[in-house]
């Protein structure tokens, strides 16, 4: 699977594709391919959406009312929906970034003790 | 089905991020047909990505399962021999089952429909002497104004009295209940009101008899009717779905129900201790954590304090007793109810063998089937869930059918039987009867599903992709397995029809009449009479009399007499001394009986001679049981006998002229009472009669002529239960007909659903071995020995079953024995029967597979290969 070009990248752990979603969502609404592009740009080419597991989440976001969607029309006339943030999404945003900064500092803390 | 809103356009919304990416590609320099691909292949598994999306919204085991069930929809439309055959066995299993569950849960389960139904008790004194359980007005009054245990005691009694009408007169059950009983209760009344305090010639009417007798016309409320020849008012009408729950005595066998109801007329101070009393039953309600034998207890206080007041009143022989209302009701019912159900259930597993015979005959057709799906990539699991789903929807679809067949079971038990057990009026399909049939269903699946999945489970898939078309030895050994549940099956049957057959041979027993009895040529019907018309003895006399000669004046008529069994008590002959204190005495019924009445009914003389209707002095006729027990070996005629009188009467005493044979001609279940039969113009009693006409062609032709000739004499007095003697019998015992039918029913379902069984694993087999049959015969094998082979083959599967089943009875029909009347439990006759009839109906059931193997040409057999 892995080529040369993609030495390098890291796939996402489990769980954390839904809070980049999530992330990526705060700035503006996005459909589907922008949003794997905003995540894989964000992190300068280090993360690496596995695109096959983009669809399912998104659904799975919608399902439990994070994030939701509009039918719109991109650029060239082409029908996309355009999900986006909802207020309850904004919420578990927040709680999900401080819960992911107290598991970081807590690695970072057992890696790199001072 | 329906899909998510969020799913709309999820091919398009993939389709437009691919060619997003495969933009960006060709943006990076990329040649467009690389870029496409480079898309494609970065994005992955379109259809596995679709197919994770939609998990999001559908667990997948419901969408999984819904095609299996379309999948077996269809499977079971193409082979609908199979679907029919199952369904229907279900459906009768499953039905049996439901039927007799909603019997059980109507009669024993479901709270009796009173408020407070648990704490309800039914109170009795029981005398030992007369083995009878009643109580006394003035022990009532004390009890009632004593006792701490009750919230309340009602005392209660029931008579059948003449209501007469501006239409008629006709016989009704009246209940007569003291006033306690509409509060306990809680009854409610649709118009008018309940009986109380002070009330006193009031009539209170059931639903029912207001709507069939007064054709549910409001304005009766407040007029008067004539009860027992006295005016009363009707006051009001009671709600439909209120039913009398107070037990009523064994000797009221006809169980009719209670039309309505008076007040008990009895007060303290009506009620003296050593006077004439009033003799009732009594039922209560216990304070909310009392137990019944606490109130036992305080009754028994109450009652020695009484007969230490009281030592003129003899009290030594009672013995208190405070039952649970609802045990006392139906407790006798639970044996019969029990033996029911199980007879069902072993109905319910020969109806599961069956079906799971077929269905392992089909998977085994199906291996092939199987064996492509799995090559194909289906998981073990997914192939395992068919076989559940396909076991579900048979389970579903018999359950439903079940539930239809079990509504039209119970109505025609019901229709059958309607008395035959107390409650059963109440049965309804309830939430509870649906659960248990759900249940029985559920459990039914599972079983269907998991076995067929067993036999596939230890099979090499592939090598049945392999093997051809015939697979030997796997078949084998599921056909083995076959032949096992077939035995199983004929054990099950073995002890429903030992069952059956024990029931039918006391049947029989009950029925066996002595010769000259024929109670299909007998008619009778009863008069009472009431009123102050009536009120003297030779206005009584004088209709008696007349009855009697108008009925004889008619053609056809052999003999006719009347009788009437006016009390019971102890018997007193001169010259035997009474028994010492603590003997139980000779407890005897005392009749009156006019001349001819031993002929019309069929009694025979044993020694001496009838008494006549013109007897000069007081004479009697006892009976065989009468004579072996008082008398012995000496001879009873020319000596006398104490006939007890109306109150206030000397005691008289009757010379014994004649001896006549036992004769059961009440109750076909009871053991024959020494009797004393007195000429009815002798008798101290005779408001009252029941006549026996006996006939020389059909009773029933002649009995509305006859019952018109009597109500014409007085039309204000009725004339009822009009039926042969033989359908009088035959209601004495309508419990155990009612036991008969059902269990006979259930027996003869699983005979045939062992016939089916064993046909079809005989059937089967025979298809199976085609092959080598032809090869036998190819070889010499003569068609009887080819015959021989498929008969040997099911006879050794049937004896099996046959062996087992007996043992099985033989432990089992212990259970019944009270249902069984002069026949143990482990009858040998009724053994060896069965044996016998499921040998020969084996034989049979192999006949048709014989036959057909015997025709095998040989040369098609071989060739087939």
């Amino acid at each position: 699977m892995s080529t040369k070009e993609e030495r390098g990248r890291i796939e996402l752990l489990q769980g954390t594709l839904d809070l980049l979603i999530l992330r990526t969502l705060l700035l503006g609404p996005a459909h589907g391919h922008a949003i794997c592009k905003t995540i894989e740009r964000g992190s300068d080419d280090v993360l690496q959406v596995e695109q096959g597991s983009l669809y399912p989440a998104l659904h799975r976001l919608i399902k439990r009312g994070w994030i939701t969607f509009d039918e719109g029309t991109s650029e060239n006339n082409r029908r996309a929906k355009y999900y986006r943030l909802t207020a309850k999404g904004r919420k578990q945003l927040e709680l999900e970034t401080s819960k992911w900064d107290k598991l970081a500092r807590a690695i970072a803390r057992i890696l790199r003790p001072v | 089905m329906k899909k998510h809103k969020s799913l709309e356009h999820l091919d398009q919304d993939i389709r437009d991020h691919i060619e997003r990416e495969t933009e960006d590609n060709i943006a990076r320099g990329m040649a467009p047909e690389e870029a496409g691909r480079a898309a494609r292949l970065k994005f992955g598994n379109v259809t596995l990505v679709k197919e994770d999306t939609r998990r999001v919204w559908n667990p997948v085991w419901v969408e999984q399962l819904l095609q299996d069930l379309r999948y077996c929809a269809r499977t079971l439309r193409r082979s609908p021999a199979f679907t029919v055959v199952v369904t229907l066995t279900l459906a009768v299993a499953i039905g049996m089952n439901t039927a007799a569950f909603s019997i059980v849960n109507a009669v024993l389960l479901k709270p009796l429909t009173y408020s407070n139904p648990d704490r309800w008790v039914w109170v009795a004194n029981y005398n030992r002497q007369f083995r009878n359980e009643l109580v006394s007005g003035p022990d009532f009054f004390d009890w009632r104004a004593q006792a701490q245990s009750f919230e309340g005691l009602a005392g209660y009694d029931y008579l059948d009295s003449t209501v007469a009408t501006a239409d008629g007169a006709t016989q009704e059950r009246i209940a007569e209940v003291s006033n306690e009983f509409w509060q306990l209760s809680g009854a409610q009344t649709t118009a008018g009101r309940l009986l109380r305090d002070n009330d006193q010639d009031s009539l209170l009417l059931t639903a029912r008899f207001f709507e069939r007798r007064f054709g549910s016309d409001p304005r009766v409320i407040g007029s008067t009717v004539t009860l027992e020849g006295r005016p009363v008012t009707i006051v009001g009408v009671l709600a439909p779905g209120f039913r009398f729950l107070l037990p009523m005595q064994q000797s009221f066998n006809d169980r009719r129900e209670i039309e309505a109801y008076t007040p008990l007329d009895i007060t303290p101070e009506t009620e003296v201790r050593g006077g004439p009393t009033a003799v009732i039953h009594l039922a209560g309600k216990l304070k909310p954590g009392v137990a019944p034998g606490q109130a036992r207890a305080e009754i028994e206080t109450i009652q020695a304090r009484i007969a230490k007041a009281h030592p003129e009143v003899f009290y030594g022989d009672f013995q208190v007793r405070v039952d649970p209302l609802q045990e006392k009701l139906v407790g006798s019912s639970r044996p019969a109810l029990m033996v029911l159900s199980a007879a069902a259930a072993l109905v319910l597993l020969i109806a599961c063998a069956n079906v799971i015979s077929l269905l392992l005959a089909r998977a085994s057709a199906r291996r092939r089937e199987v064996a492509i799906r799995a090559a194909a990539g289906a998981g073990k699991g997914r192939v395992f869930r068919q076989f559940f789903a396909e076991g579900m929807l048979l389970a579903a679809v018999g359950g439903v059918a079940g539930l239809l067949v079990a509504y039209g079971a119970t109505a025609i038990i019901l229709r059958l039987s309607p008395n035959a057990v107390p409650r059963i009026g109440e049965v309804v399909m309830d939430g509870r009867v649906l659960a248990f049939t759900a249940a029985v269903s559920i459990g039914v699946a599972l079983f269907f599903g998991f076995t067929p999945a067993m036999s596939l489970w230890k099979t090499n898939l592939h090598s049945t992709l392999k093997d051809g078309a015939r697979t030997f030895s796997a078949s084998s050994a599921s056909l083995r397995f076959r032949g096992l549940l077939v035995a199983g099956e004929l054990a099950l049957a073995v002890v429903l029809l030992v069952g059956a057959g024990l029931l039918v041979k006391s049947f029989r027993v009950m029925n066996a009449h002595p010769p000259g009895f024929a109670p299909e040529r007998v008619l009778v019907m009863t008069v009472v009479l009431s009123g102050p018309a009536y009120a003297g003895r030779s206005a009584q006399e004088a209709y008696m009399t007349e009855v009697l000669r108008r009925i004889e004046s008619v053609p056809g008529v052999e003999a006719a007499g009347i009788s009437n069994q006016f009390m019971r008590g102890v018997a007193g002959v001169e010259g035997i001394p009474a028994p010492s204190r603590g003997q139980p005495p000779q407890i005897v019924t005392f009749s009156m009986a006019s001349a001819a009445y031993g002929k019309a009914i069929g009694m025979q003389l044993i020694k001496g001679r009838w008494t006549t209707d013109g007897e000069s002095t007081p004479v009697l006729v006892i009976n065989r049981s009468f004579a072996d027990r008082l008398f012995n070996s000496e001879n009873p005629l020319g000596r006398r006998i104490r006939v007890p009188g109306a109150l206030g009467d000397e005691e008289r005493y009757a010379t014994v002229v004649g001896i006549v044979d036992d004769l059961k001609y009440s109750k076909l279940d009871a053991e024959p009472q020494p009797e004393v039969l007195v000429p009815y113009k002798q008798s101290p009693f005779l408001s009252g009669a029941n006549v026996t006409v006996r006939v020389a062609g059909d009773p029933l032709v002649l009995a509305p002529a006859l019952r018109k000739l009597i109500s014409d004499i007085d039309k204000t007095q009725p004339v009822y239960d009009v039926k042969t003697l033989d359908e009088a019998l035959a209601d004495s015992i309508a419990p155990r007909r009612f036991n008969l039918y059902l269990i006979g029913t259930l027996a003869a379902v699983a005979l045939l659903l062992a016939v089916i069984g064993v046909y079809g694993v005989i059937a089967y087999s025979v298809a199976q071995r085609t092959h080598e049959i032809g090869v036998r015969m190819a070889l010499g094998a003569t068609r009887p020995e080819v015959i021989g082979m498929v008969v040997r083959q099911g006879l050794g599967m049937a004896l099996t079953g046959i062996v087992a089943g007996l043992a099985g009875a033989f432990a089992l029909t212990r259970m019944m024995d009270s249902l069984l009347y002069q026949v143990k439990p482990t009858d040998p006759q009724t053994f060896v029967a069965v044996a016998m009839v499921l040998a020969l109906t084996a034989v049979i059931a192999t006949w048709g597979p014989a036959l057909r193997a015997a025709l095998v040409d040989p040369i098609i057999a071989l060739r087939c290969e």
